[in-house]
This record gives C-alpha cells, sequence and structure tokens, in this order.
C-alpha cells in the first residue's frame, strides 16, 4: 500500500503538462536518435546535459529518461529497415528481423517489436516500483567494503566477460579509470594528472567522453572507411499483425520478458547476453516449419523475443542504478552523470531523501511506454523518413550538436579540442576492436568506486583483510572470481 | 544416481556458455552502428579477400602507445602526494594501480600483436585503407571550429565547421558534385539552418551560454 501511495504521488507529478511535455519530447527524441544511424542514446543524453544547469531536476530526468527508452523502440526499426543498429541492443532483432523484412513481412517485425518492447517495458517498471524500493532498504546496510566489492564486479562484467577480448576490456577499463583520476581528488583535494591547467582541475567531463567516443568518432570514422559503404532499405510495406503472428509472438514476448529482467536487476550489465539467450530460447523452442523460418525467411519469435528481453532488460537496469548508484551501460552511465551534476548520488538515500523526483521518475516510465507504442505503431511511417536523410549530411550535423554538448557544460573551448582528441582516441578503439563501453563506465564509476575502497580501508584501520572479513563483500569477492574463472573453465572442458 | 549423462544444469549452463559464444565479435562496440556483414551489402573498392584488420606492426604501435600511456601515468603519479591519513590508501594509490595494470595490458597487446595478432578481433567495418583526405576535412572542420568559436560565435563557427566537415564526407562518398559551388552554397545554408535555431534553443529557452559574435542572443 505503501508502494502504491508513494507511485500515486508520482504519477501526481509526472502528469502535470511541463512534465509530460518534457516526457513526451523525450521519447520523440529518443524514438529519433534510435532510429538515425551513427548516434545512440548516450551521446544523446551526454549532448543535453547542459541543461541540466537551468531545468529543474525532476523535468530533466523525466526527459532523459523518455530518451533513454525512446532510443530502444527506435533502434529496433533502424535494424529492421535498414539492417544497421542505432544500438548495441537491437543487433539479435537486426538478425531475424532484417530478413522478415527482406521477405516482406517488415510490418509485422515492426508491429511485434514495439508491442513487445511495451509489455516487457511495461512489465519490468511493475518490477522496478516492487523491487526497488525494497533494495534500496536492504543496500543502506552495506558499508564501503560491499560497495566497493560490487563496483568491482560491474568493472568485471563490463570489461572482462561482454568483450571477446578480456586484455583489451580491461586496458579500455582502466583507460577510463585513470581518465577517472583527473583532476582534484575528492578525498584529499590533492591534484591529480592535471600538468598545472586550470581546465583539467574540474576534471574531465562525462559529456565530453561519452561525445567525443561516440559522435565525434563516428563522423571520423565514416569519413575515413565508411564513404563507399552503402545501406540498403527494405520496404516497410503495412504495420499489422495476423492472427497466427500473435499467436507465435505471445509467448515469445512473455519469455523475453522473463529472462530479460533480472539482467537487468544485477549490476553486471549489458543487454547482449539476455537478448542473445532469448533469441537461442526461441530458436530451441520453435518447431517444424516455424523453426526452419530462423536465418531463412525470418522468424516472428526470433524479434520477439529479443526485443522483450531488451526492454526488460534497459528498464530493469534502473533498479541498480537507483537503489545502489551503479550503472552498467554506457547510457546510464551518462545518466549517472546527469543526477550527479544536480548534486544527487543515486544509492539507497535516495528513496527518502529525493522521494518525489524518484516515484515521478517511475511513474513517467509508465507514462512513458504508452506514449512510445503510440509513437511507434501508428506514426512509425514519421520515423522511416529519417532514414532518407544523406549521410553526409546527418554526420556533418552531428558535430554541430557535438559542439553544443561539450561547450555548453562548461564554456570552454579548450574542451573543444579535448574532444577532437578522444575522438581520434575513438577511432583508434574502434578500428582495433576495443570496447568503449568499460571506458565510459570506468570513468564515471571510478572515482565513486576508489572513494568507497579508501573508506574501506580506513574503516579495517588500514588493513586490506577488511574485505575478506565482512561476509557480504567476502561473498561478492568470491562471484567476481567465479564470473573470471568459471567461464574459461567451461570453456576448456569443452574442449578437451 | 551415477554420471550417466549431463544433468539438467550442466546442460543448462552449457546452453548459457553456448549463447555466450553467439555474441557477435563487436557485441560491446557501444552505440557503433554495424553495417551488414554480408560481402555484397558492405561492398567497397577493397579488392576481395583484403582483411581491414590493422597489421601486426599497426598493433604493436597500439600496445607500445598502452605502454606509453602506463608510463605517462607513473610518471605523473610520482607528483601526486601519498599521504594516506587514517586508511593505508592515498591518493596516488589508484594512479600507480592504474599505471600498474595498463603497463601489464600494454605489454600483452605487443606479445599477442607479434604471436599471430590480437586474438578473437572482429572484422572493422567499412573499407580496407583509410580515406586520409577526408579526415582531414572533418579534422579541419573541428579544430577550426575550436579555435574561432570565442570570436566567430556559435553559429558562424559551428556553420564553417558544418561546411568543412560534409565537404569530406561528400568526398569519401565519392560524390562528383561536391566540388561545384552549388553544394557549397547549399551546404553555408543548411549549416545555418542547423546551428542558428540550435543557438536560439539553448540561448534563448534554455538560457544556457553559448557564444555569440555580438551579446545580442540572436547572432
Amino acid at each position: 500500500m505503501e508502494i502504491l501511495d508513494a507511485l500515486m504521488a508520482g504519477f501526481a507529478t509526472a502528469i502535470t503538462p511541463g512534465n509530460l511535455l518534457w516526457a513526451l519530447v523525450g521519447c520523440a527524441l529518443g524514438t529519433a536518435v534510435g532510429v538515425l544511424p551513427g548516434i545512440g542514446p548516450a551521446v544523446a543524453v551526454a549532448m543535453l546535459l547542459p541543461i541540466t544547469a537551468k531545468v529543474e531536476v525532476t523535468a530533466s530526468m523525466i526527459f532523459f529518461a523518455g530518451i533513454y527508452y525512446g532510443a530502444m523502440y527506435g533502434g529496433s526499426t533502424t535494424s529492421i529497415l535498414l539492417n544497421t543498429p542505432g544500438e548495441t541492443a537491437s543487433m539479435v532483432t537486426a538478425m531475424e528481423g532484417n530478413k522478415m523484412a527482406k521477405s516482406g513481412r517488415a510490418g509485422a517485425a515492426l508491429a511485434t517489436a514495439a508491442i513487445g518492447s511495451f509489455l516487457a517495458g511495461t512489465f519490468a517498471t511493475v518490477v522496478v516500483t516492487l523491487f526497488a524500493p525494497t533494495v534500496a532498504e536492504f543496500a543502506v546496510k552495506l558499508g564501503p567494503p560491499e560497495y566497493f566489492m560490487l563496483m568491482v564486479l560491474a568493472f568485471t562484467t563490463v570489461s572482462a566477460v561482454l568483450g571477446q577480448s578480456r586484455v583489451r576490456g580491461m586496458t579500455a577499463l582502466f583507460i577510463g579509470l585513470a581518465a577517472g583520476c583527473i583532476g582534484m581528488d575528492q578525498i584529499s583535494g590533492a591534484a591529480r594528472y592535471t600538468g598545472g591547467k586550470m581546465e583539467l582541475l574540474d576534471g574531465i567531463d562525462i559529456v565530453l567522453v561519452a561525445v567525443g567516443l561516440f559522435a565525434v568518432a563516428e563522423v571520423l570514422y565514416a569519413a575515413l572507411y565508411e564513404g563507399r559503404t552503402k545501406d540498403t532499405q527494405n520496404h516497410m510495406g503495412r504495420v499489422h499483425m495476423t492472427r497466427l503472428d500473435w499467436r507465435r509472438s505471445l509467448p515469445a514476448w512473455l519469455r523475453g520478458t522473463l529472462i530479460g529482467t533480472p539482467f537487468g536487476c544485477i549490476p553486471a550489465g549489458g543487454t547482449e547476453i539476455p537478448t542473445f539467450l532469448s533469441y537461442a530460447t526461441e530458436k530451441k523452442l520453435a518447431k517444424g516449419k516455424n523453426r526452419d523460418e530462423f536465418g531463412r525467411q525470418g522468424a516472428i519469435e526470433g524479434v520477439a523475443g529479443p526485443e522483450a528481453a531488451n526492454n526488460a532488460t534497459v528498464t530493469a537496469a534502473l533498479i541498480p542504478l537507483l537503489t545502489l548508484g551503479i550503472p552498467t551501460s554506457n547510457t546510464t552511465a551518462v545518466l549517472l552523470g546527469a543526477f550527479q551534476n544536480y548534486g544527487i548520488n543515486p544509492g539507497p538515500q535516495l528513496f527518502q531523501t529525493s522521494a518525489t523526483l524518484v516515484w515521478a521518475l517511475i511513474a513517467s516510465l509508465y507514462i512513458g511506454n504508452l506514449m512510445l507504442l503510440v509513437l511507434n505503431l501508428p506514426m512509425v511511417g514519421l520515423w522511416v523518413k529519417l532514414l532518407k536523410i544523406p549521410k553526409p549530411q546527418l554526420y556533418a550535423g552531428i558535430l554541430i550538436f557535438a559542439t553544443v554538448g561539450a561547450y555548453g557544460m562548461r564554456q570552454s573551448a579548450f574542451d573543444l579540442f579535448l574532444l577532437y582528441g578522444i575522438g581520434l582516441l575513438g577511432v583508434l578503439m574502434r578500428r582495433f576492436d576495443f570496447p568503449t563501453a568499460p571506458v565510459v563506465v570506468g570513468m564515471i564509476l571510478g572515482p565513486l568506486a576508489e572513494a568507497q575502497m579508501r573508506n574501506a580501508v580506513s574503516i579495517g584501520e588500514g588493513s586490506w583483510l577488511i574485505f575478506l572479513q565482512r561476509p557480504m563483500s567476502l561473498a561478492l569477492l568470491v562471484i567476481v572470481l567465479a564470473v573470471l574463472i568459471v567461464p574459461r573453465l567451461l570453456q576448456r572442458r569443452t574442449r578437451a | 544416481m551415477t554420471h550417466a549423462g549431463p544433468g539438467p544444469y550442466r546442460r543448462l549452463a552449457a546452453g548459457f556458455f553456448m549463447a555466450l559464444r553467439l555474441l557477435p565479435r563487436r557485441a560491446f562496440g557501444a552505440g557503433m552502428p554495424m553495417t551488414d556483414p554480408s560481402p555484397l551489402d558492405s561492398s567497397d573498392i577493397s579488392p576481395p579477400g583484403a582483411s581491414a584488420v590493422p597489421g601486426v606492426a599497426l598493433q604493436t604501435a597500439v600496445g607500445a602507445g598502452v605502454l606509453l600511456v602506463a608510463a605517462g601515468l607513473a610518471f605523473g603519479a610520482l607528483s601526486i602526494p601519498g599521504d594516506a591519513g587514517y586508511g593505508g590508501v592515498g591518493p596516488n594509490f589508484l594512479p600507480w594501480v592504474c599505471a600498474a595494470v595498463l603497463a601489464l595490458c600494454g605489454g600483452w597487446l605487443v606479445w599477442e600483436a607479434r604471436n599471430g595478432g590480437y586474438r578473437a578481433m572482429a572484422e572493422p567495418t567499412g573499407g580496407v585503407r583509410a580515406d586520409w583526405s577526408a579526415a582531414v576535412w572533418v579534422s579541419a572542420g573541428l579544430l577550426l571550429n575550436a579555435a574561432l568559436i570565442t570570436t566567430l560565435g556559435f553559429i558562424l563557427s559551428c556553420t564553417l565547421c558544418y561546411v568543412l566537415a560534409v565537404q569530406g564526407l561528400r568526398r569519401a562518398a565519392g560524390q562528383a558534385q561536391a566540388r561545384e559551388p552549388r553544394t557549397w552554397a547549399m551546404d553555408v545554408f543548411t549549416g545555418l539552418c542547423i546551428s542558428a535555431p540550435v543557438f536560439w534553443v539553448f540561448t534563448q529557452f534554455l538560457a544556457i551560454n553559448l557564444p555569440g559574435l555580438t551579446g545580442t542572443g540572436w547572432l
């Protein structure tokens, strides 16, 4: 009942005309960003972070959540029609969805993706509503050692487990951690790696890194390597699902949701594992004629399941973000940066200190999901027109928005030079297949993890054994080691 | 109960790791669009069979670059005070850890590069050879923008950036009309049409400071 009251109060805040408008603009912008190649939700939120200086916190968080969400819907449209997923999460959708589109069933693929996203998103929002307060209550009991180990778990999964190469993932993570060191140390106030430059005393802003690594690098990379790459677009057709499509999609949506939600809840991150797991499940469970469609004409289950899993994961990922303050993807890392701009540190106290904000945010997720269903089903044709923008103009235009984000944050031309440098780094990382998410997560979570670690060692009176003496932190340490070692052992076993 | 066959849990775990292996190599490339892996769709000028994966020398250079970063971090860490206060950990601890781990990673990368190349490399998207002249146009746009934004103001500086970048991208795409004055004029107009409204929205509605040529907030 307590939760219901809080949620109702949240709706009361979210449903004011101003906030509704922010949600609508956020969802529309998010969809556009998701549809457009070359720009994803992390960059979009990062570019708009300067508004945190002026816009009130609830409104801007509702706005950012709309972008975060909308991009997931928009991304599936692109991957079905263009086979260039705007964000990694829709790569699985691209596999089957594109095949469906090629055999003239794009409309059904778009419909099952949108409806599946809606169902899964709503279900996961219910999970967030019900469980986030409980997790927060539990998280209050965690001390610095436990927090530190949780963050190490997030680092490990983001860098070592999700990528293909452990060493490249680790390199990326520690580059991010080192970048997070730049500036004034928050505990002692000592200047680190500033080289006497005043501009660096405040550290490097997350906006610069996100916009540089993704937007600027993307444009430079396109100029360097992708000039001759031709994209082919599939014909859309009517957005419509037959009775048989519904019967085949429904169980896939449910299974996808059930697979995706728990993956979002744990602070380990990544939509790749749940979406691929859902895809594998659907392929395994399909029988007869439906099974033959996988990889050939395109099976509708292969779109419905992963899309649902994707949205469920992305939504449930708000639980670790809001209750523990641990981001597990690029976009949630940037969202955490947005909170920090307001001087708010997400964590267990958030549900007490900023109850209005949190509940308005959660309520806006319900509203946003509904808005997105409307924006993406009847109006899908509108978004598809965005795909007609020629690449040179689109990519050059992105640079203007990149400038707004980078310059608007601190009004410093120095940052624009830095942005270019980070863009070059991004090109290098992409060409040499280094993952970029560890850099962003490491940079934003690094300073927090460092503070927790130093506090923990202080609690242990200078002894590192503190991490082994507390049962929770010991358990987490064991999990971290298991995550690192078990896959390798299993691999060796299957090989032998 | 003897070990007659894999139990349900074993099977489940095996399935899970099967799914892991299904992950494409670029799975965590984050935000970067992928082009169709089929050779038909991502056709470019590259000769058939040529790989876009950078060669051994370049891979070694990147590994060496990581080593250099590690050395730089270590050098910088020397001048960070290490007094730890109550705990046993001072502000120079994490920098030293970063330097040490990156040195390890750099060494490892160099070793991998010289012993068969980086492991599990995904084929990068796009062409085999880089189009450097296109990148110079885009870079010029970005750097001039950084240098001139405070003097020219946001609108003009960003338009300049747009025009130079779009010129580079058009040339990269092999557009014949890229050099025509008409195209240039169109691009200047488009650049203004994007940057001016952006400037107004940010300065007028959101009250965020962006530099103008004049102090009016409109140009």
